[in-house]
């Protein structure tokens, strides 16, 4: 039986959501999350999109917002001129880094003794988290605002954008190893440890590249402009959301669009895949979280897959045959429809 | 590509956003630190022995949740160790299944081994 995909919404924010990141899967399943202008981001149970708590704090907008590895620790960058770390088990903070601009990311190194923060003043800072007290190390070269910095090689490379550059350095010697130059400006980046490859955004462009050598391994283009991508952990497939309000899916190893998704009201400004690639949460512009399933119709965290044997009709919608009416506006209707689905649950919206 | 009118995957709720009253993290949230116990000086004999017996039956039943999924050495009666990967427990702690049960005739894929034949049990967590 074919399925149609149902994006679970997640609410609770009041502004545009711009950045999210999953942990890694723990004990008590894995976490998401999201950074917003809105300056209160949010942690949720990763697999249900369930609301755990909001870390209270920044004075100004959110850009960037990580959590390590077992997901006891958040990091976020702010428009406040600090990044913060947090306790993700209790929702207190821990440390304010104070910063001389706008902070746009945040990283933590695998064992998160160290967190990487990088934003408009144009310099990479390491703090050691066990020396709370100690001047961050320094790295700079990059000529405009960084967007955003990740740890990559087993912590031993740093990988940073800033507009229209991306950089690789080495950790230990503090020197810039190579750089790659684009005519476009830089949306996103996303780095895969499993492989070393680097997912990298701009224009309507999708881009593969070496993460060790920065060599470009292939790129897709997309039908509007791409602001975030993300790749499957088992590498199959690629999913990517921009100015055009959709989802796109395709298949990493030809290319080819598998899906393409609307639910968003607004342009999708993140997209990442969970620890397990059972799903991919979207963050837009219209302030709401989405998750979507990789696999349509799988019983999965709260999408339940009901047979139609089973079904007891209370789900089922009336079947009403539009003889005349072409495929397409079908889809209209069906995705406009889309938030009526939840009919067997009354909508609390929180 | 979606096909018109196909059925869109049922969801068991929604996803539960913030409540607006406070900022989450509930204190005795699952991962949750389990607070230091502070003992009260025990008052009497029975209910020093039964304060005992509740910590040790606590240690019990946090052994168990830790080793699920985890290869466990048992000891059973005349020296007899077996290895398995534990699973789950029944409500009154009288079986336990297993899985991989290394037995000296071969492995078991799925077993029951009667509590009240194990001596003892270890495992790494």
């Amino acid at each position: 039986m074919a399925m149609r995909q149902t994006p679970l919404t997640c609410s609770g924010h009041t502004r545009p959501v711009v950045d999210l990141a999953f942990s890694g899967i723990t004990p008590y399943g894995y976490f998401l999350i999201s950074a917003c202008k809105d300056g209160k981001p949010m942690l949720r149970q990763g697999d249900t999109g369930d609301w755990i708590g909001t870390f209270l704090g920044h004075k100004g907008a959110v850009w960037g917002a990580t959590l390590n590895k077992d997901a006891t620790k958040a990091a976020t960058a702010a428009a406040d001129f600090t990044a913060k770390v947090w306790d993700a088990v209790s929702g207190d903070e821990l440390m304010t880094l104070a910063h001389k601009h706008i902070v746009k990311t945040v990283d933590f190194t695998q064992d998160s003794n160290y967190l990487l923060t990088g934003g408009q003043d144009k310099l990479l800072r390491i703090y050691d988290l066990n020396k709370p007290e100690a001047e961050p190390k320094e790295i700079s070269g990059h000529t405009s605002g960084i967007k955003k910095a990740l740890w990559c090689s087993e912590d031993k490379q740093i990988l940073s954008a800033d507009d229209k550059t991306v950089r690789l350095w080495d950790h230990a010697t503090m020197t810039e190893v190579k750089s790659l130059n684009f005519n476009m400006s830089v949306s996103s980046m996303e780095y895969i440890p499993e492989g070393e490859i680097l997912v990298i955004t701009y224009g309507r462009s999708i881009a593969f590249h070496s993460a060790v050598s920065l060599d470009p391994i292939k790129s897709f283009e997309a039908p509007a402009t791409i602001n975030s991508a993300s790749l499957h952990p088992e590498k199959e497939f690629v999913v990517a959301g921009g100015e055009d309000f959709k989802l796109y899916k395709y298949d990493y190893n030809s290319g080819e669009e598998l899906e393409s998704y609307k639910g968003h009201f607004g342009p999708i400004h993140c997209v990442r895949f969970s620890p397990d690639g059972e799903l991919y949460a979207s963050g837009s512009e219209d302030g709401t979280l989405r998750l979507w399933q990789t696999v349509v119709g799988k019983t999965y965290g709260l999408w339940k897959c009901v047979l139609p044997e089973e079904d007891s009709g209370e789900l089922a919608k009336p079947k009403i045959n539009f003889p005349e009416t072409a495929e397409e506006e079908l889809e209209e209707i069906a995705s406009e429809n889309s938030d009526s689905i939840y009919s067997s649950t009354p909508e609390v919206k929180a | 590509m979606q096909t018109p009118l196909a059925t869109p995957v049922p969801v068991l709720r929604l996803p539960r956003g913030p409540d607006g009253s406070n900022r989450g993290f509930a204190p005795d949230g699952r991962r949750a630190p389990p607070k230091p116990e502070v003992p009260e000086p025990p008052e009497s004999r029975e209910s020093w022995e039964q304060q005992a017996r509740a910590s040790l039956r606590e240690r019990y039943l946090r052994s168990l949740l830790a080793m699920v999924g985890r290869p466990v050495c048992f000891t059973l009666h005349e020296g007899v160790q077996v290895i398995a990967h534990f699973g789950a427990t029944d409500l009154d702690v009288a079986n336990f299944y297993v899985s991989q049960l290394q037995t000296p005739i071969g492995i078991q894929a799925e077993a029951l081994l009667r509590c009240s034949d194990i001596i003892s049990y270890t495992f790494k967590p």
